[in-house]
């Protein structure tokens, strides 16, 4: 009966890491398109280099391929939500800003967050079948005792912050895709990092 | 030998004047014996003193002086002070206070007349100069009139600075002319009051940033903006939306641009962007127009329960979001306002205000404003006057018999003050379309019922009706939807 369970369980595993991963490339597409209208309708430089902002989490990672599935997830899984808060503060600012002026970017951010929110759910779910515990929100809040309120942004840091956010959010998409690919692979079920089959 | 000389008398207040005097030279210094007299022949004053320095009044023409001095020998001088000999020059002036308003960027200076030492009335001139720069380089220099009335007036005055306080330091400085007619002695300014500062952003240790932040300006404006940056950085240039603007040094860590003539900009704003060596640092400036005078200020009430206040907003402000034109619906009568939300993007402009009861007329104030300025429309209406119903709803015929009808229909909305003139239409039976007028009380939200008459029996007819203000007809409301109903056979 345990192998029936672990069966579909990997099965239930890959169905959802390979409906991630067209997530992931579809969240990419989008999130690509989105930059260039952001950086048009802000009026920004394309080639504009932009520090690291704070609170956005970064894609790169060192010694990618020794990573555990779980804590691949568990990476992911904080950096979307991370994202999902970013664009959702996005959004906000943007009505602040703009009001119904430019509905078309706002629409394009929604449609964006919804993306990240789903993809946030795959990775819970992900998580659930790791039977895994999902570090809920409240609990990452107070790890780091909660993350101060944001300080109020002058409008240029705003669009700054807004550029650095997609292209990293661009830049996880390719990573997640990645990982998952990882995760989807039968040595990923037993939790241990795979053999250096592929590197990034 | 120590005889007194080159005696000097000056006046700070016009009633009492300064002498000072030296002494020929090798005169020992010791104690004088000073005496004075004035022309208007009050008895010989007379004191001593270590000092050459004396305050003695102002004589009304002249004054005798006599000045021995007891050094080695005694030496006596004797001297006569015309008023004419005699310079006046106020006392340097103190600033009380300068404050900064950075949003506006205006410097607010207040100090004293010191009026008090003066008679009432002399005219005051007052000459106040702006510096600016680590090299306090001179901005303006501008006259101020006031006149005295013997008491000891704060007087006060803001000026506009053409850039942002936080660019660089600023700096204040007072001094003042008394035109006293009556004196007859050389008149001059007072010394410059010490220097009063704003110290301007590139001063604070890791002061940064680009300014003016975030500020909204009318379509044609001059502006300057400015980076100011930390010490160690070093700044490569400064864009004005994507166009690089010759740079201004301000100081060592202040540079600035100056935009003539900006153009409206989009809707995120002008970015100004000042590149450092490594990094960037910007601000956005939102460029429109002032409001319009709303044209053609339109209202009417469908239900009696809200008016509707439509308009034409004239040219878009080109401000949207949190800096959006903002529309507020006044009435003089109750004294209410009502702010308006309003979709900048639609053309048409709408705003709801409620019925007041035992209220008929209404004088309202539309008022249109945003950052660059403010306008409104004014109209006085009587509602009872303006009544556009809503349309007819649930209409329902029913057959009397084989020549009429009876229309039932209903309309949402209280009409119960005024009088409902109803129109309805019947077309088929083979006969043009005919409308028949009908007339009733209004009601609260109520159910109507006409009969219609004259009808061919056996025929299908379709009915549909309108309804509008009986006594003073304003619209129509729309048609609603029409029903078919056949009449009975004869």
């Amino acid at each position: 009966m345990a192998a029936a369970d672990s069966h579909s369980s990997a099965l239930r595993r890959r169905d959802l890491c390979s409906r991630a991963i067209r997530l992931a490339g579809k969240m990419r597409a989008d999130v690509v398109d989105l930059l260039d209208t952001y950086v048009e309708r802000q009026g920004l430089d394309a080639s504009a280099s932009v520090a690291a902002v704070e609170g956005v989490p970064l894609a790169a990672v060192e010694r990618w391929d020794e990573q555990t599935s779980t804590q691949r997830l568990l990476e992911n899984l904080a950096a979307y939500r991370a994202f999902r808060a970013l664009l959702a503060q996005m959004l906000e600012e943007q009505r602040e800003q703009l009001g119904e002026a430019d509905a078309g970017l706002g629409r394009a951010l929604a449609a964006v967050l919804l993306q990240v929110s789903a993809f946030t759910y795959h990775l819970e779910e992900l998580l659930r079948l790791e039977s895994r515990g999902i570090p809920g929100e409240e609990e990452e809040e107070e790890e780091e005792d909660g993350p101060p309120p944001p300080p109020r942004l002058s409008i240029f840091e705003q669009k700054l912050r807004g550029l650095g956010v997609l292209r990293e959010l661009a830049q996880w998409a390719v990573r997640s895709a990645r990982d998952l690919r990882q995760l989807a692979k039968p040595s990923a079920a037993s939790g241990t990092a795979p053999g250096l089959a592929e590197s990034p | 030998l120590g005889t007194p000389q080159n005696l000097k008398c000056i006046t700070h207040n016009l009633h009492k004047m300064i002498c000072t005097w030296d002494v020929s030279s090798r005169g020992r210094h010791g104690q004088t014996d000073f005496c004075y007299t004035t022309n208007d022949l009050t008895p010989q004053v007379c004191f001593k003193t270590k000092e050459r320095r004396v305050e003695i009044p102002v004589p009304e023409s002249s004054s005798t002086v006599t000045i021995k001095s007891s050094g080695t020998a005694f030496a006596t001088k004797e001297f006569i002070i015309h008023q004419k000999d005699i310079s006046f020059f106020p006392v340097t002036p103190h600033i009380l206070s300068l404050t900064p308003d950075f949003s506006t960027s205006t410097l607010n200076l207040k100090w004293s007349d010191n009026g008090s030492v003066f008679p009432y009335g002399l005219d005051a001139l007052w000459q106040i100069q702006i510096l600016r720069k680590e090299t306090m380089e001179e901005v303006t220099k501008v006259t101020y009139y006031s006149k005295l009335t013997h008491e000891d007036l704060i007087l006060s005055w803001s000026w506009s600075s053409d850039m942002p306080l936080e660019c660089t330091s600023h700096y204040v400085k007072l001094r003042c002319y008394i035109n006293a007619t009556q004196f007859v002695g050389p008149k001059d300014w007072s010394d410059w009051s010490p220097a009063e500062v704003i110290p301007g952003k590139d001063t604070e240790p890791g002061g940064s940033g680009v300014f003016p932040l975030d500020t909204v300006v009318a379509v044609g404006s001059d502006m300057t903006f400015c980076c100011v940056h930390e010490e160690d950085q070093h700044i490569t240039n400064m864009t004005y939306g994507s166009k690089p603007y010759k740079m201004i040094q301000l100081s060592s860590r202040s540079h600035a641009i100056r935009v003539l003539n900006a153009s409206a900009s989009d809707t995120s704003g002008t970015n100004v962007v000042c590149h450092l060596k490594n990094g960037m640092d910007g601000t956005v400036v939102f460029v429109g127009y002032a409001p319009d005078i709303p044209q053609n200020l339109s209202c009417e009430t469908s239900n009696f329960l809200i008016i509707k206040c439509t308009w034409k907003p004239g040219r878009p402000s080109g401000l949207y979001g949190e800096r959006r034109t903002k529309y507020s619906l006044f009435d003089r009568m109750s004294g209410k306002n009502v702010s308006c939300e309003v979709n900048e993007m639609n053309r048409d402009r709408a705003c709801g205000f409620p019925v007041l009861p035992d209220q008929k007329t209404y004088d309202f104030i539309l008022g249109v404003s945003n950052a660059i300025g403010q306008a409104q429309s004014s109209l006085l209406v009587d509602i009872t006057q303006r009544v556009h119903p809503k349309t007819p709803e649930k209409l329902t015929v029913t057959g009397n018999n084989s020549t009429s009808i009876q229309i039932r229909w209903f309309i949402n909305g209280s009409f119960a003050g005024i009088r409902l003139l109803c129109q309805i239409e019947v077309s088929g039976g083979h006969s043009e379309r005919k409308l028949h007028n009908v007339s009733m009380p209004g009601g609260k939200s109520s159910t109507y019922t006409a009969q219609v008459n004259a009808l061919r029996p056996y025929t299908k007819y379709q009915f549909r009706v309108r309804c509008s203000a009986a006594d003073h007809f304003w619209k129509w409301s729309d048609w609603s939807r029409g029903m078919e109903q056949a009449t009975a056979e004869a």
